[in-house]
């Protein structure tokens, strides 16, 4: 199991939304397709005894989670009242916390990850797709008519990238084994490398494909541990040409070891020896060298 | 979004943090009865967001004598790029030493760390470099909204205690100010005691309206715009527009630009929900560029409607090419519609890209 499986019961917190009322549907159309638990309760301050699709909506996590046995929950509500969200969620010991909400204030998300962390729970986020299992599950909003069932674990940045380069994969015959996005902000909960452990111990993956872009250097420590773990690795990193990422000062600069451009960035993947495709859409080939 | 030393001294004034006194002029002649109000010698101090200032001769020493003249002299000046229009008349300073302090957020630990040193004053990037033992660094955990004396202790070591009292009260303003840097370089020793000689603050643009602030000033007057139509947009200096959904496909569409040995015009994510409206006038917006001579429109996701996008294609009338790439939901409906009216569709990124570079060979 990958964070979460088949039979992981799904809270969604912000479920009455235009975002959580249409990924309720589609993650339930999907967890009817394949069997799993899907969304089975969903969360709004206010709004409880309401129904959306037919999930239940609860005031507050702790009433949901009085009536169902949750493994995990999706966080669509506004940037403004996230990290409140994630601590609701983290404080009744919900294992798996998925944001995929964007523009969240970055003192709310530290202060958050921080508690969660505390309590056990694993936030992935905020501002990510979120996860799909293919033929296990679905929290968030990855299309699942781009994915198919396999052996490649794909994990990244980036949201409609990612989309990109499954339909990559699927259309060359290479199923996933889970596509995991962890979000494009700096801070963000599970990184590359928690992710890779995941995967690693799950033990269905036989290659792992690492989607980056510029800033930071969680693409480096991801490659590191996978390495360290055996496992092999092809990546994609976007940014090459883009303008120079809006930094954090020179302190900022200085703090992340280097300025994080996407340039330096395939250097140290390549001197690490992982093939580094230069568009998406040689990803497959790459795949095809390592096997 | 950066506040300007100016302001980012106004902030610490109002939290407690020990500041030379000055006054903010916009004009030459404000500057003799500015000087009347701050000291006998001054130093007058450009306004302008660039680093490496003093250097550029954004600083000039002034008494009143000559006030006047050396203020009508920094006003004339345009410094790497940017013209003088609001200048700091400040206290000239008798320092004995120097220090370096800042709060900013470490990346890969999650969480706050305070830097400093007490070699201050010089570039920092470069005392990292060559003396990394000389900078010390303390991490903080986010849950304090108070720093904790035992921080303030690890930070300082044997330096003067009255730069704890900064360190604990600059903490503060990092939290309250949503900054995602704060920095005091140098802080300086006088006989007046410590004070902050220079300052930055850069907010967390995703806090802008919880701290109170509508627009983002950093932004250029197009992206601003772009900005409130939910788009992000950088312009470049090629000839190829690009719109793209996600920032992560459109850094990518940019890149096989480059692969294919084209030259890029923008950076135009549209973000979700892309709908007929949003995406004609993101077609408009990167048409209405000088030099732009086609456009390729690089959309993929599984909530996005093709036919929706087709007819924001359509609405937007331009006369330079569009070269689109659309995955989605009603992808026949949409390709259809762009025939119709004589839009290319092609079935991959690569492809459409190829084919926009060459219109520009």
């Amino acid at each position: 199991m990958i964070y979460a499986g088949k039979n992981t019961g799904i809270l969604v917190q912000g479920a009455t939304g235009s975002q959580g009322k249409f990924h309720i549907n589609l993650m339930n159309e999907y967890a009817k397709k394949i069997g799993s638990a899907g969304v089975i309760a969903g969360t709004t301050p206010g709004k409880g005894g309401q129904e959306v699709f037919g999930v239940p909506v609860y005031n507050s996590v702790v009433e949901a989670i009085e009536e169902h046995d949750i493994g995990a929950s999706v966080i669509f509500v506004p940037a403004g009242g996230c990290g409140d969200a994630i601590m609701e969620a983290a404080d009744a010991r919900i294992p798996t916390v998925i944001t995929i909400t964007e523009h969240t204030p970055v003192h709310d998300i530290m202060r958050a990850i921080t508690y969660a962390r505390s309590c056990g729970t694993r936030v992935i986020g905020p501002n990510c797709p979120g996860m799909l299992v293919p033929g296990e599950c679905k929290l968030g909003i990855i299309p699942a008519n781009l994915c198919m069932k396999g052996d490649v674990g794909v994990v990244s940045r980036s949201g409609t990238l990612t989309y990109q380069v499954i339909s990559e994969l699927t259309s060359s015959g290479f199923g996933q084994s889970g596509i995991i996005g962890i979000g494009g902000d700096a801070i963000i909960g599970q990184t590359f490398s928690e992710v890779i452990d995941e995967y690693h111990a799950d033990g269905r993956t036989k290659t792992v494909v690492l989607i980056g872009e510029v800033g930071g250097n969680l693409e480096i420590e991801g490659a590191s541990r996978a390495i360290e773990l055996d496992m092999p690795v092809v990546s994609y990193i976007a940014g090459v040409s883009a303008p120079k990422e809006k930094r954090m000062g020179h302190a900022g600069a200085i703090v992340e070891g280097g300025e994080g451009d996407a340039a330096s960035k395939i250097e140290r993947l390549q001197i690490l020896g992982i093939p580094v495709a230069t568009r998406p859409s040689q990803i497959p080939e790459l795949i095809r060298e390592v096997r | 979004m950066k506040f300007r030393e100016y302001e980012a001294k106004q902030i610490f004034r109002d939290a407690g943090i020990p500041v030379p006194s000055s006054v903010l002029i916009t004009s030459p002649n404000e500057a003799a009865p500015a000087l009347l109000k701050v000291a006998e010698k001054v130093v007058l101090k450009a306004q302008v967001d660039v680093g490496g200032r003093g250097k550029a001769g954004g600083i000039l020493p002034a008494n009143a004598d000559n006030i006047t003249s050396v203020a009508a002299e920094l006003f004339g000046k345009t410094i790497k790029g940017l013209k003088v229009e609001k200048v700091l008349v400040e206290e000239a300073l008798e320092i004995s030493h120097e220090y370096y302090l800042s709060i900013t957020i470490d990346r890969s630990r999650k969480m706050p760390v305070i830097l400093f040193s007490k070699e201050g004053g010089v570039e920092i990037e470069t005392l990292a470099k060559e003396r990394p033992g000389a900078l010390h660094r303390v991490y903080v955990d986010p849950s304090f909204v108070v720093l904790p004396d035992f921080i303030v202790r690890n930070v300082i070591g044997d330096a003067p205690k009255e730069i704890g009292k900064i360190v604990k009260t600059l903490y503060a303003v990092f939290l309250t100010k949503d900054a995602v840097l704060a920095e005091i370089n140098p802080l300086v020793m006088t006989p007046k005691g410590v004070l902050a000689a220079d300052g930055k603050i850069i907010l967390d643009d995703n806090s802008l309206a919880r701290q109170g602030i509508s627009e983002n000033r950093d932004l250029a007057p197009r992206e601003a715009e772009a900005e409130k139509h939910g788009f992000s947009y950088v312009e470049l200096d090629g000839s190829i527009g690009v719109i793209g959904n996600g920032a992560g496909l459109t850094m990518a569409t940019l890149d096989i630009i480059a692969h294919y040995n084209g030259k890029a015009a923008n950076f135009l994510d549209v973000g979700g929900g892309a709908n007929s409206d949003r995406v004609m006038y993101a077609v408009r917006l990167v048409a209405s560029m000088p030099g732009v001579k086609v456009i390729v429109v690089n959309l993929l996701g599984g909530i996005t409607r093709c036919d929706e996008v087709a007819k924001g294609i359509v609405a937007a009338g331009i006369s330079q090419p569009v070269i689109v790439r659309l995955a989605g939901t009603n992808e026949a409906e949409g390709r259809l519609l762009l025939e119709e009216h004589g839009y290319k569709m092609l079935d991959t990124m690569d492809l459409a890209i190829r084919a926009a570079v060459e219109v520009t060979q």
